[in-house]
């Protein structure tokens, strides 16, 4: 049995009248990367910024590593690192005084074990100049190693992609992958894209208006939702076969349908039988919104 | 248990990275230079006026006048102990052979400082004080810093006791600057010269029965005493409207505001009582030791020391309050 | 951003902060505490100087040095000796050696002895009243009124009383001496004034004999107690009573003085 280092029970915050989070249970284990989707303003970044102990809860529980963030605050924080947001650094200090600066708010934390995080994350030409001269990439690859200065055991990433280039992002992504496989951590991410979450975690919560509506592994929560695009021609004809088997969607010249790995390449047959040409056949991840219309059943995507 | 001496190195740190304290240092610079040219340019008019006439000659006419004064038998007799304070006074430059119109550098640093209270040296804290929270809620830092395994009221205290070190630079480096530049044009004498004291007032009398002379370096340290009284009360009150305003700019901005409003009803107050309650209307800590009339009548050292520590208080008890209850967004 | 810099910055402005409020403290204490000028020190040093520890004082004379007419019996000495206490917060040694009823001629007698010669070298300060009763004879001479005799007693007493300072000035010539002058204390019964002429003559005599002498000083008594001097006599109209001897005290006081040996 795995470590919990994680768990939120029943999590809710209410601003006046108004309840953001709505009850929010779930657990991470040990080297887990856990994915937590949802779009702007589906309170995320509400629900990140209690867990990490800047928000207070109005009721409901957060525990890191047995230690009650409210109660326990010093103690839960020594096991956690985080970044929020983008990771904003002191610019006017060289990146080995901002290290310097958060080790001497950590207990036991020295000289040592900045220079191993600094390598780590592959800092060390530059570790000694102003922040303000870093790219985003380095900057947050600082703030990662800020994160890890006190080897924490669970570590929340808010969108940590965010604003990098695709170099960068995939990245971003091994160094994760390596945390939570080489060091046995748990890392809670955030992030509006599915595709980053699909290929960098191991389950997902999706979150909506405050509640979580499906938290399940990357792959079964994917599959449900995966769908094709058609561009056929005459596209009218089209609709109709597809529409014989399944729901259609029609977005300008293109049909789109749900994806299913048996049935497609009948629909396909059949719309060659029928003498509708396939000039394309475009497998695709669901967009956010797109996912969400499907697993909320419809309304408005999460925008409040 | 993390020692808050650490903290206080990051604050410090952060502090003179940022270079406000060369800043400020720049322009305490540059004023006094302003000033002290100035005050070259009247002390120079003065000569001109009195033309090809000898200080000493005139001071020791001024003397004579006094003492003839002095002899008069209808002089009230608070009048005449004023009036040999300030003849021991004259005889002292004229002894020692300083031109009372024009001072050397401690006289300047003196005047400046006794000038500066209200308004200036409080500019110099905001721009620290206000900075202080506020930068790290702007800079998005402020996340870094309550995620760490240290208690908020610890962070906050560890800013606050920076506030307090910088308050003690700021007004240090003041008088340092405004006696080392100004000498270059004075000279660098004056800490003898005796200055007057001792002035009590009761309703609208003046009390002169306690009035002395005490040396100007004597008189220069309770000077500074009391500005720093006051740095330290505007740092803390800056402090508050950094902690409870997110921008800067929006913090400096309030604080200017009572500053400057502080200034104006200093001169129009006199009939509105209460305002002696507000803490700008008693910065001039200065004038009470040096004897001139408070803005409102029965305003007292204690009085007005009071009222800024109950300021002083009310803006660390919010600050902490809020600080350590306020949520992150 | 090197180490001992933020550190030496944060002691000095520490160290800085420290010295601005005890600056502050200093400044309001000052306002309401204790007033020291520091120019009103300057104005006369030796008064504020404190007083040599043996500083000894001897009273010689007549009844006025007795303190006789006042009813708290301390006399204008005693009257001095507190005013001195209270002043420096210490009280000098002190040796009265008045006796009543006491002529020039005795008192020459009186500085020869051993142990009267002993405390005068220890003195800083000798008190003297004498003539009184070389002029008065206990009132008898100026109503009974005859220059010759006073004329001859007046000689007699001038020659006493360079005797008797050279005598003391034989055992200590550093101690001062103060002789205080005669008043008139039949003032209130003469109306053409004689008595103030013979008294005044008196006074200048004795006067030019202290004169010879740098260390002695002779007080007057005579204007003190000019007007109104019933106010001042005792019943017996002729020794002060306690406002009379005040009002010497207050002349002598004053004028008492040290030089500090050690410098």
């Amino acid at each position: 049995m795995k470590q919990v280092t994680l768990s939120v029970k029943d999590l809710k915050k209410k601003i006046g009248d108004r309840e953001i989070i709505k009850g929010i249970d779930f657990e991470l284990k040990e080297g887990e990367v856990f994915g937590f989707l949802g779009p702007n303003g589906a309170g995320k970044t509400t629900t990140i910024r209690m867990l990490v102990g800047l928000i207070k809860p109005s009721s409901g529980s957060i525990k890191i590593c047995g230690y009650d963030v409210r109660k326990d605050f010093t103690k839960a924080m020594q096991h956690m690192g985080c970044i929020v947001e983008n990771p904003e650094l002191y610019p006017f200090l060289s990146g080995w005084d901002n290290l310097l600066h958060f080790a001497r708010m950590l207990p036991n934390v020295g000289k040592q074990r900045i220079t191993e995080v600094v390598e780590l994350v592959g800092l060390q030409a530059r570790i000694h100049d102003k922040v303000k001269t870093y790219s985003l990439g380095m900057r947050q690859r600082l703030g990662i190693a800020q994160a890890m200065l006190n080897s924490p055991k669970l570590l929340i990433l808010d969108e940590p992609t965010n604003g990098l280039d695709p170099a960068g992002i995939r990245e971003m992504r091994q160094f994760i992958r390596k945390l939570a496989e080489e060091e046995g951590m748990s890392v809670l991410v955030s992030s509006h894209l599915l595709g980053e979450i699909q290929q960098l975690c191991d389950r997902v919560a999706i979150i909506k208006s405050g509640e979580i509506i499906q938290t399940d592994t990357v792959e079964s929560l994917l599959a449900t939702q995966e769908r094709i695009l058609w561009r056929v021609e005459p596209l009218q004809k089209g609709v109709e076969i597809l529409g014989g088997f399944t729901e259609v969607i029609v977005d300008q010249t293109y049909i789109i349908t749900a994806y299913d790995e048996l049935e497609t390449p009948e629909w396909n047959a059949a719309l060659n039988r029928a003498g509708v040409k396939v000039h394309e056949m475009n497998r695709k991840l669901p967009g956010l919104e797109e996912l969400f219309l499907q697993v909320t059943g419809g309304g408005g995507a999460g925008i409040e | 248990m993390l020692a808050l001496n650490n903290l206080i190195q990051n604050e410090m740190m952060k502090l003179l990275a940022k270079k406000r304290l060369v800043i400020i240092g720049i322009i305490v610079g540059i004023l006094v230079l302003m000033f002290t040219y100035a005050q070259f340019k009247q002390v120079e008019e003065q000569q001109k006026k009195l033309g090809t006439v000898d200080w000493r000659a005139a001071l020791q006419q001024q003397i004579i006048d006094t003492q003839n004064r002095l002899s008069s038998n209808r002089m009230l007799d608070e009048w005449r102990e004023q009036l040999e304070v300030g003849l021991k006074q004259q005889q002292y430059y004229l002894d020692n052979d300083i031109n009372p119109s024009e001072p050397g550098a401690a006289t300047f640093t003196r005047m400046f400082l006794e000038n500066a209270i209200d308004l200036f040296i409080p500019l110099l804290i905001m721009i620290v004080a206000s900075d202080l929270v506020s930068s790290e809620n702007s800079q998005g830092t402020i996340k870094l810093l309550l995620t760490r395994p240290v208690k908020r009221w610890k962070i906050l205290m560890s800013k606050y006791v920076t506030l307090l070190l910088s308050v003690s630079i700021i007004v240090a480096m003041t008088a340092l600057l405004s006696y080392l530049l100004s000498g270059l044009v004075f000279g660098y004498q004056g800490w003898a010269a005796p200055v007057i004291t001792g002035f009590e007032l009761n309703g609208s009398d003046v009390d002169v029965s306690q009035v002395r002379l005490v040396e100007q370096w004597k008189f220069l340290m309770m000077d500074l005493g009391l500005v720093w009284l006051v740095a330290v009360v505007i740092g803390t009150l800056s402090f508050m409207l950094s902690v409870l305003v997110r921008s800067t700019p929006a913090g400096m901005g309030i604080m200017l505001a009572a500053l400057i409003s502080g200034a104006i009803l200093n001169n129009m107050v006199s009939s509105w009582e209460s305002a002696k309650y507000f803490f700008m209307v008693n910065l001039k800590l200065t004038t009470y030791i040096s004897g001139s009339a408070p803005p409102i009548e029965g305003m007292t050292l204690l009085s007005s020391v009071i009222t800024l520590l109950v300021w002083w208080l009310l803006a660390l008890i919010v600050s902490f309050t809020a600080f350590t209850r306020k949520d992150v967004y | 951003m090197n180490k001992p810099k933020v550190l030496v910055t944060t002691i000095v402005s520490a160290c800085v902060g420290l010295f601005f409020l005890f600056c502050l403290g200093w400044a309001i204490l000052d306002h309401y505490g204790k007033k020291t000028s520091d120019l009103g020190g300057k104005e006369a040093p030796p008064i504020n100087k404190d007083l040599p520890n043996d500083f000894t004082v001897v009273a010689l004379g007549d009844s006025l040095t007795r303190g006789t007419g006042d009813e708290s019996g301390k006399g204008y000495v005693g009257l001095v000796l507190e005013d001195l206490e209270s002043e420096y917060n210490h009280k000098p040694l002190f040796h009265n050696l008045g006796i009543n009823g006491q002529v020039s001629k005795e008192l020459v007698q009186q500085v020869k002895q051993t142990e009267v010669r002993r405390q005068i070298k220890a003195a800083d300060v000798i008190l003297l009243t004498i003539g009184g009763n070389d002029l008065f004879q206990k009132g008898q001479t100026l109503i009974d009124y005859d220059s010759q005799v006073i004329t001859e007693s007046q000689k007699e007493y001038v020659e006493n009383l360079d005797e008797i300072f050279k005598n003391i000035n034989q055992v200590n010539d550093k101690a001062t001496i103060f002789l205080l002058g005669l008043y008139n204390p039949f003032i209130g019964l003469d109306e053409d004034l004689d008595t103030n002429r013979i008294v005044r003559d008196w006074n200048n005599e004795t006067a030019e004999v202290v004169a010879d002498y740098k260390n002695a000083i002779f007080v007057p008594t005579f204007d003190l107690f000019q007007l109104s001097v019933k106010d001042y006599l005792y019943s017996d109209n002729f020794h002060p009573n306690k406002k009379g001897y005040r009002l010497i005290a207050d002349r002598v006081a004053p004028l008492i003085k040290w030089e500090d040996e050690t410098q």
